[in-house]
């Protein structure tokens, strides 16, 4: 019986242990590392730091192995895909870009990718938009300023979404459901709303921010941009001219920085050095995405520690790749090691050709000697012929050549099999970025431009040259170009837009997003009938068969020009259609509740509804 | 307790004196071949007394075995030791009756000492088999069930759970985990029933959910598996039953003396199923051919100019060395000139005129990898008390150099009667994991070439890249080399319990179950190693621990009267999960990393830190009603109702009822006819439903993740901004994945027990799928998780059992499953609207999903993809054009014949699940010592991923065969113009994105065993209870036309083991 009572007692310990769980919240989640969006988009710090992941996403398509820039600039005249030893690359555009082929990957293409990631930045910026109003403890003016950074980035991301793929859907608030029944809206219907947006943010963002996040003058630029790709070049103007006449952003014109003190050097070294790009005197930065060594932010820290800007692998020649360089009695003249006696590797990087430059990039639109931007002599720009031989294999074999200058030739005997990937010029001071986490260096953490006042004279520049101002256009290239010690140009050398395209080819390399700008100028072409330096007219109804996107292509680009073949034997090829990318196949038939369109050329575009001329009200 | 302690010194040491006990019995025992001492018999005819001693088949005593005198009424039950005194007339008879033996009668002609051994029933219609929160004879079940019993297995040393289960389980899918470790097979019962939540069975220990890994699981200290694969069955599990229930049972104590078992065995992993890798004469050749492939195959341009890449000395006598230079413009030495041309670097080239060649396969692989597993364990069964104690230790290397795996694992089963009426127990485990090894990187293995050079030119340093190609290559050791790393589990697992009597029938057990897991693993790559050195060593720690606990009270009730058996069972449940988890990096060691990991705060550079803590609840009421009648008549229902947090939001619970009927006809008068040859027929009948649940902690919830970004103020200095942004939709509304099935089958025993085993047939509809739901791009999300879709599962699993031959001196046995499942998927999203070519809505449908490759009245795992028609010929290089080809690409086929490739010609060619499989099981026994077994199974029909037969990508990624190696797999060339492979550096791109599928069929030949277990008359006289040795073979062979590695493992190359082969030799042995 003592037995019994005692079992009774445990019994009732254990009961009580089990029956202590039995609290009435018991099975309510309690998540305790994650921030969820009802206690954080709450105060102006929960608004900030959405913000800050807004530039973060902005920043993932300069950075990385097969960034995303290369897809932009190889759908342009400045550049193509060098990569010439496997199939995948896109270089054959008419066979490899289409609706289901693979549209995300480093080494394909990455239209997939900004179809994607752009996607993310409109919703980035939709949730804030959409929890601003109801934010209790943000004062008025704060939501104001907010509100006004948060329709940048969504306009940044339609400015983009509607010259790569033209007409596309267009939410504008957040979305908390499986929502499945978009309908796309007329490229310029969405374009005029972000125009109203960017007008409401000029008033309320300041003029200066901290580096990294959005200021007035880069909404004043993205709503030049938006302006010139509605037609309204005299807003454009208005737009522009707001940044320009401010004060607070001007044109660096003397050295600064890091290596102000190197004689040798000049201003547009300083201006690309890594660490001068966020300086207080760097006075020319609008907008800049940010990327530091050793910082938890910097891009994909910490996984593979192999990553940051990776450009000095994309866009410098394959100078240690195989057999490719030989010397003149033909041993192989290269090497991919790092740390070498002559250290070709640590200097200009590991470089694959990814990012293959077109003779018009590093030739043709190179009229003034003095440009620094094409100087050699002070190691600006890198030829071929300043590497030299470094090999160290050389040096035991005894061959006179180490450490000679590279030729192309020796008397007939090519000295390069592979000219595409490994034989061309570079502008060493754009893509030099000093790499620690690398040996042999591929490219290194760094700040990167993404709206500069100089592009903001261009834009200005281009505005006056559609409404025929010759003279004030002349006036805004030349203060870019005199920086640069280039001389300046008279108004009869600005007839076109080939003078502006010239000089934001120029100016503006590894920069700019090319495609988007040539797919925006190309609208142009067809909104305003124009004719265009060749002479054509276009007009928007056969915007996917007869544009001028496809004829400055066939123009300037060589390789897509004379359907040039790879070693590997694939062929360069575009047409007409990729003015406007395909958009993935998985979006439209994820999209079964409504139709997406296709860009007419792709299969399935016969499937179209016609584009809505309103944003659908959600 | 004082013996077991120095037990557990013993085995402390590592088991090196188990070792050597083994060598003097392996070698000393031979001699004891000596003939059974015979009895002499004279007749006589006066009561006697008889003793002696039961055993089972392999001389372990059995306990309470009924010793009965023929004719008579006497009987005596024997003891612990199987140890029986009866009175009998010396020429009566003796009858030996024991629950799970076949009834064995001795004449006692007058023998004073009578040892028998009875043989183990085949029929397992009385096994004892666990159901959750009980056990019932295998012959009351109402359900499908499966037992495996380790003593079966015992030869064939299983590795892991997994090793078990496989091939011994009809309708249970073992995975294949070559790793060292081994543990990681996918398991999967009837089929899959889910879209996006885990697929893998719930591991039910010693009847406690089992939270905890597979690997810690001594397979030495199981007792039985038992597999609940019907809905009813498992539905005592509710809401996490449904991919099935496995429950493991420990072994316990028996006997009444201490019983010490050592088993030890030593095996070779040794390698299996691996294609060559080329060697360096080999890559030559295969090299020429890749450049001439990238050279478009030309053989047109100028005369000779297909031999540009062959070896100078090895062309056609009707082309000259001269010719062959002046293809461009070569001179000098032709040799030098054709490495050039295969662009060789200068350290391949001086090592190819050295003749030094880098033998990889040598080098990487280890081909006698040692495994070692030793247990060492003591039981014993008292009146008042029982108890299982064991130790073990097993370390295993891998294939590849440097990759090994030690875990030390102990087990405590106690249990003490206290009183009449209450019963208490703990069943505890502990396991240290040892995962410390860095592996090499083999996928730098095949991106070098033979033809480069170990050590860098000081001949001690590792060189970077063997082949001086840096960045397209590393030394493949150069990790395994430069990194130090601690990767340790220390993991606990137990249960305490108490089991009480109550009046009138009723029972009481209460459970408490806490689990505490501790992982550290910390990494420190060394400044030293070249290609970090910028970064002056980098330190990742992690530690982690994870605390759960779970709750059972079950009440039971028992009542029988007359023929009426009723059982009752009350369940409630309460169980939380916490973790902890922190993480550091750091980079930049100052004033140096000498100190390793152990000082993270020395870093400079890159620090992070950062946390990730998880906690989950849950609880659970169930309770269940067994009937039966007469034993003919049976009924069982079930209701669980279960709680999650993970639901927590709007639908924190669900129910999930069952109910199973049975019939033994067999009973019944009218089958009165049958009972000749039909020893046993019940037909059985189900339907329940079974959720689950398994699905991420938070994954209802949108969870901001957070990182920062680095922002700079006006006057130029820099800080870190925090970035918050949404990582997924959230979902409210998130509910339990339900499934509800039915089960058809019999269970069946003929002409007394030579045949038996059972038939079942499913039908498993599962609904409110947990689906991560693709959305168009334009929401910013991808999926969103949500209850939507339907998939079915339906299937037949055939078991038969027969005894062969069962003489004197030889007995064969076998056993055959053969199951098949049809997965269907039913419904997806729902129907949604369909427009025509001009936007006008003409109806609606419901639309596969293609992101995911789900698609409505297919299988979940169907290939719908571009069917490989061929290779491009050069017959066909225009036509192959206008495709986006060229000969020596793959041909897919254009099945609308528009002349493109389009989403329009992708076509269902298959399912990577297999149509059906089987197991083939055969034991044998020869001279009543010898027990020889083996064991096949097969999966038929499934198709696997072989991009490989591009020859232009490795484990799917694009490889450069101008730069790398690869394994030796035939190639298309103009001159070997094959259809089943392409060219080298085939065009794997193209206007579609596509891949390669082969068939995957195998039978493979998974054991072969032999044991031999020492006469006991010997074994006695070396003061030994039993002693066995085995040799046994896993994975003797596999028959199969899949040509890459492993049909069920083909990933060897990157950076997991190929499938080893393993010889094991043990010793068994009971003191």
């Amino acid at each position: 019986m003592k037995n019994n009572i005692k079992n009774i007692g445990l019994l009732a310990c254990l009961f009580l242990v089990a029956a202590s769980g039995c609290k009435k919240d018991w099975l309510t989640p309690n998540p305790l590392s994650i921030y969820s969006p009802e206690n954080t988009f709450v105060d102006k710090a929960g608004f900030t730091s959405g913000l800050a992941a807004c530039a973060k996403n902005i920043r993932e398509e300069y950075f990385g192995d097969g960034a995303p820039l290369i897809t932009e600039s190889t759908f342009s005249d400045i550049a193509v895909e060098g990569t010439d030893d496997k199939s995948g690359p896109a270089q054959n555009m008419d066979m490899q870009i289409k609706p289901d082929a693979q549209l995300n990957n480093p080494d394909f293409n990455r239209i997939g990718w900004y179809w994607d990631q752009e996607w993310i930045g409109i919703r980035l910026a939709n949730t804030i938009i959409s929890r601003i109003p109801k934010a209790t403890a943000v004062s008025d003016a704060d939501k104001n300023i907010l509100l006004g950074q948060a329709y940048f980035f969504r306009a940044f991301d339609y400015y983009r979404l509607t010259n790569q793929f033209g007409d596309v859907p267009c939410p504008l608030s957040e979305i908390s459901s499986a929502k499945v029944d978009f309908a796309t809206v007329k490229r310029d219907v969405i374009l005029t709303r972000m125009k109203q947006d960017l007008e409401f943010a000029v008033q309320y963002v300041p003029w200066l921010t901290d580096k990294g996040a959005v200021n007035r003058g880069a909404c004043y630029h993205l709503l030049a941009k938006i302006n010139l790709a509605l037609g309204l070049f005299d807003d454009a103007i208005t737009a522009s001219s707001a940044v320009i006449n401010n004060g607070t952003f001007k044109i660096v014109t003397g050295r600064f920085g890091v290596d102000a003190s190197i004689a040798t050097k000049n201003v547009t070294w300083d201006l690309h050095r890594p660490d001068n790009k966020a300086l207080a005197a760097n006075t020319e930065v609008l907008f800049l995405v940010t990327d530091r060594a050793g910082s938890a932010g910097s891009f994909l820290y910490g996984t593979t520690g192999t990553q940051g800007t990776r450009i000095m692998r994309q866009a410098v020649p394959g100078i240690s790749i195989a057999s490719n360089i030989i010397t003149p009695s033909g041993k192989v003249g290269i090497s991919a090691s790092g740390g070498l006696e002559i250290d070709i590797m640590n200097l200009y990087g590991r470089g694959i050709g990814r990012c293959r430059s077109t003779p018009y990039e590093y030739k043709d639109i190179w009229d003034d000697t003095k440009d620094l931007r094409h100087d050699s002599t002070s190691g600006n720009y890198m030829f071929m012929e300043n590497v030299r031989y470094y090999s160290p294999a050389l040096k035991t074999a005894g061959d006179t050549a180490y450490g000679l200058r590279m030729r192309l030739y020796a008397g007939t005997k090519l000295l390069c099999v592979d000219t595409l990937r490994s034989w061309y010029p570079w502008p060493h001071y754009k893509l030099y970025v000093p790499d620690l986490d690398n040996n042999p260096m591929q490219g290194g953490h760094s700040d990167w431009y993404v709206f500069r006042l100089a592009e903001t004279y261009l834009l200005r520049a281009e505005a006056y040259i559609w409404k025929k101002d010759f003279a004030s256009a002349t006036a805004d290239i030349n203060v870019v170009r005199t920086r640069a010690k280039a001389s300046a140009y008279t108004t009869s050398q600005v007839t076109s837009i080939d003078a502006v395209l010239d000089e934001r080819a120029r100016e503006l390399y590894w920069e700019e997003a090319r495609k988007t700008e040539l797919t925006r100028i190309a609208y142009i072409f067809a909104k305003t009938g124009q004719a265009a330096p060749n002479g054509k007219t276009y007009n928007l109804a056969s915007f996917s068969t007869n544009n001028y996107f496809y004829d400055r292509l066939m123009d300037k680009n060589i390789f897509y020009k004379t359907n040039f073949v790879t070693l590997h034997n694939d062929m360069f090829k575009i047409s007409q259609y990729h003015v406007l990318w395909p958009i993935p196949q998985a979006a439209i038939l994820g999209n079964s509740g409504g139709r997406i369109n296709q860009n007419i050329g792709y299969s399935g575009a016969e499937l179209n509804a016609p584009a809505l001329d309103k944003i659908p009200v959600e | 307790m004082k013996q077991t302690k120095k037990i557990a010194k013993t085995s402390m040491l590592r088991c090196f004196t188990m070792l050597s006990f083994f060598t003097i019995l392996a070698t000393g025992s031979l001699e004891a071949f000596a003939g059974v001492a015979k009895t002499s018999a004279a007749l006589m005819m006066a009561p006697i007394t008889v003793t002696g001693k039961v055993t089972d088949s392999r001389n372990a005593p059995i306990e309470g075995v009924t010793v009965a005198v023929k004719g008579a009424k006497t009987t005596v039950i024997t003891d612990a030791k199987g140890a029986f005194t009866i009175n009998v007339s010396d020429n009566g008879t003796l009858v030996f009756t024991s629950v799970g033996f076949l009834t064995k009668e001795v004449a006692v002609k007058n023998t004073k000492l009578i040892n028998v051994a009875l043989t183990e029933q085949v029929s397992s219609l009385t096994d004892v088999v666990v159901v959750g929160y009980g056990t019932q004879s295998k012959k009351d079940l109402t359900g499908a069930v499966t037992q495996i019993k380790a003593t079966q297995l015992e030869n064939e040393n299983p590795r892991s759970v997994g090793d078990m289960l496989r091939g011994n389980a009809p309708g249970l899918d073992v995975g294949f985990d070559a790793s060292t470790k081994g543990s990681n097979a996918s398991l999967q019962v009837r089929g899959k029933g889910t879209l996006t939540a885990s697929s893998s069975p719930l591991i039910v220990l010693d009847g406690v959910i089992y939270p905890g890994a597979l690997e810690d699981i001594n397979p030495n200290d199981i007792a039985t598996i038992d597999i609940l694969k019907d809905a009813s069955s498992a539905a005592v599990f509710g809401a996490r039953s449904a991919n099935g229930v496995i429950l493991i049972s420990t072994k316990k104590g028996k006997g009444g003396k201490p019983i010490i078992t050592f088993n030890d065995n030593i095996g070779y992993n040794k390698l299996a199923n691996k294609p060559h890798l080329l060697d360096g004469n080999e890559m030559l050749e295969f090299r020429g051919e890749a450049i001439w492939s990238m050279m478009g195959y030309d053989s047109t341009s100028k005369a000779g100019i297909k031999y540009k890449f062959t070896n100078p000395s090895k062309l056609p006598a009707s082309f000259s060395q001269a010719d062959w230079l002046a293809l461009d413009g070569a001179t000098g030495d032709a040799t030098l000139v054709w490495l050039n041309r295969l662009r060789l670097k200068p350290i391949e080239i001086a090592n190819y005129q050295a003749k030094k060649m880098l033998d990889w396969e040598k080098i990487i692989y280890n081909d006698n990898a040692l495994q070692h597993d030793h247990t060492i364990s003591i039981a014993q069964r008292k009146d008042d008390y029982n108890y299982y104690f064991s130790m073990g230790y097993l370390s295993n290397e891998g294939l590849t150099v440097g990759d090994t795996y030690k875990t030390f694992r102990t087990r405590l089963n106690l249990e003490s009667t206290a009183s009449k009426y209450l019963t208490i127990g703990v069943n505890f485990q502990f396991a240290n994991r040892d995962e410390s090894s860095v592996p090499l990187s083999m996928s730098d293995v095949t991106r070098t070439t033979p033809w480069g050079s170990m050590y860098a030119d000081d001949g001690v340093t590792l060189r970077v890249s063997p082949n001086d190609d840096n960045g397209n290559n590393t030394n493949p050791f150069m990790e395994q080399f430069y990194t130090d790393r601690r990767y340790q589990y220390n993991n606990l697992f137990g249960t305490v319990y108490l089991k009480g009597k109550l009046p009138f029938g009723f029972s009481y057990q209460a459970n408490f179950s806490p689990r505490y897991d501790f992982l550290t693993e910390f990494n420190h790559q060394s400044a030293l190693n070249p290609t970090i050195a910028a970064k002056k060593g980098i330190v990742d720690r992690r530690n982690q621990t994870v605390y759960s606990w779970q709750s059972d009270n079950i009440l039971r009730w028992n009542q029988k009267y007359n023929k009426h058996t009723v059982e009752a069972t009350f369940l409630f449940n309460a169980e939380k999960y916490q973790s902890w988890n922190t993480k550091s990096h750091a980079e930049n060691f100052a004033p140096n990393d000498n100190l390793s990991y152990h000082s993270v705060q020395s870093g400079t550079a890159g620090v992070v830190v950062s946390s990730d803590d998880q906690v989950s609840t849950g609880d659970a009421l169930m309770g269940r009603l067994n009937y039966n009648y007469d034993q003919r008549y049976f009924f069982t229902a079930t209701t669980r109702r279960d709680g999650y947090s993970a639901f927590g939001q709007q639908n924190p619970r669900a129910t999930f009822p069952s109910v199973a009927l049975a019939w033994a006809i067999n009973e019944e008068k009218f089958m009165k006819s049958t009972e000749k040859w039909l020893d046993y027929l019940k037909i059985r009948a189900s339907y329940g439903e079974n959720g689950n649940r398994e699905i991420g902690r938070y994954a209802a919830l949108s969870n901001l993740s957070s990182g920062s970004y680095v922002f700079v103020t006006s006057g130029g200095v820099m800080y870190n901004g925090s970035t918050v942004q949404a990582a997924n939709l959230s979902n409210p509304n998130l509910k339990w994945e339900r499934n509800a099935s039915f089960n058809y089958g019999f269970d069946y025993s003929i002409l007394k027990g030579k045949i038996s085993g059972s038939v079942d047939m499913y039908d498993r509809v599962t609904k409110d799928l947990l689906v991560n739901r693709s959305l168009p791009s334009v929401v910013g999300f991808s999926s969103i998780l949500v209850n939507l879709g339907e998939v079915e599962n339906k299937g037949t699993e055939i078991t038969i059992n027969t005894v062969n031959i069962e003489k004197k001196n030889f007995t064969w046995k076998t056993t055959f499953g053969i199951w098949w499942n049809k997965n269907t998927i039913n419904h997806l999203y729902g129907a949604t609207p369909d427009y025509d070519a001009t936007g006008k809505l003409i109806g609606n449908s419901e639309k596969d999903d293609l992101t995911n490759n789900w698609y409505i009245g297919k299988d979940i795992n169907a290939i719908y993809n571009y069917k490989i028609a061929g290779v491009w010929q050069i017959s066909e290089a225009a036509t192959a054009k206008t495709y986006g080809y060229k000969p020596g690409d793959f041909k897919l086929e254009d099945t609308n014949k528009d002349g493109v490739y389009t989403i329009a010609d992708k076509q269902f060619l298959g399912s990577t699940s297999p149509k059906y499989s089987f197991n083939i099981r055969n034991d044998f026994r020869v001279f009543k010592n010898f027990d020889i077994s083996f064991t096949l199974y097969a999966k038929i029909g499934q198709l696997s991923s072989f991009s490989e037969a591009t020859n232009s990508q490795l484990n799917g990624g694009v490889v450069f065969y101008d730069r790398s190696n690869f394994y030796k797999i035939p190639y298309w060339t103009p001159t070997n113009p094959i259809n089943d492979y392409a060219g080298i550096l085939s065009n794997v791109g193209g206007p579609v994105s596509w891949n390669v599928y082969r068939l995957s069929s195998f039978v493979r030949l998974s054991n072969m065993s032999v044991a031999y277990n020492l006469p006991q008359e010997i074994a006695r006289k070396h003061k030994i209870e039993a002693a066995k040795f085995y040799i046994n073979v896993v994975n003797a062979n596999v028959f199969t036309n899949w040509i890459y590695f492993d049909p069920e493992n083909k990933n060897g190359t990157s950076g997991g083991a190929p499938t080893p082969y393993t010889i094991n030799f043990g010793l068994n042995l009971t003191l």
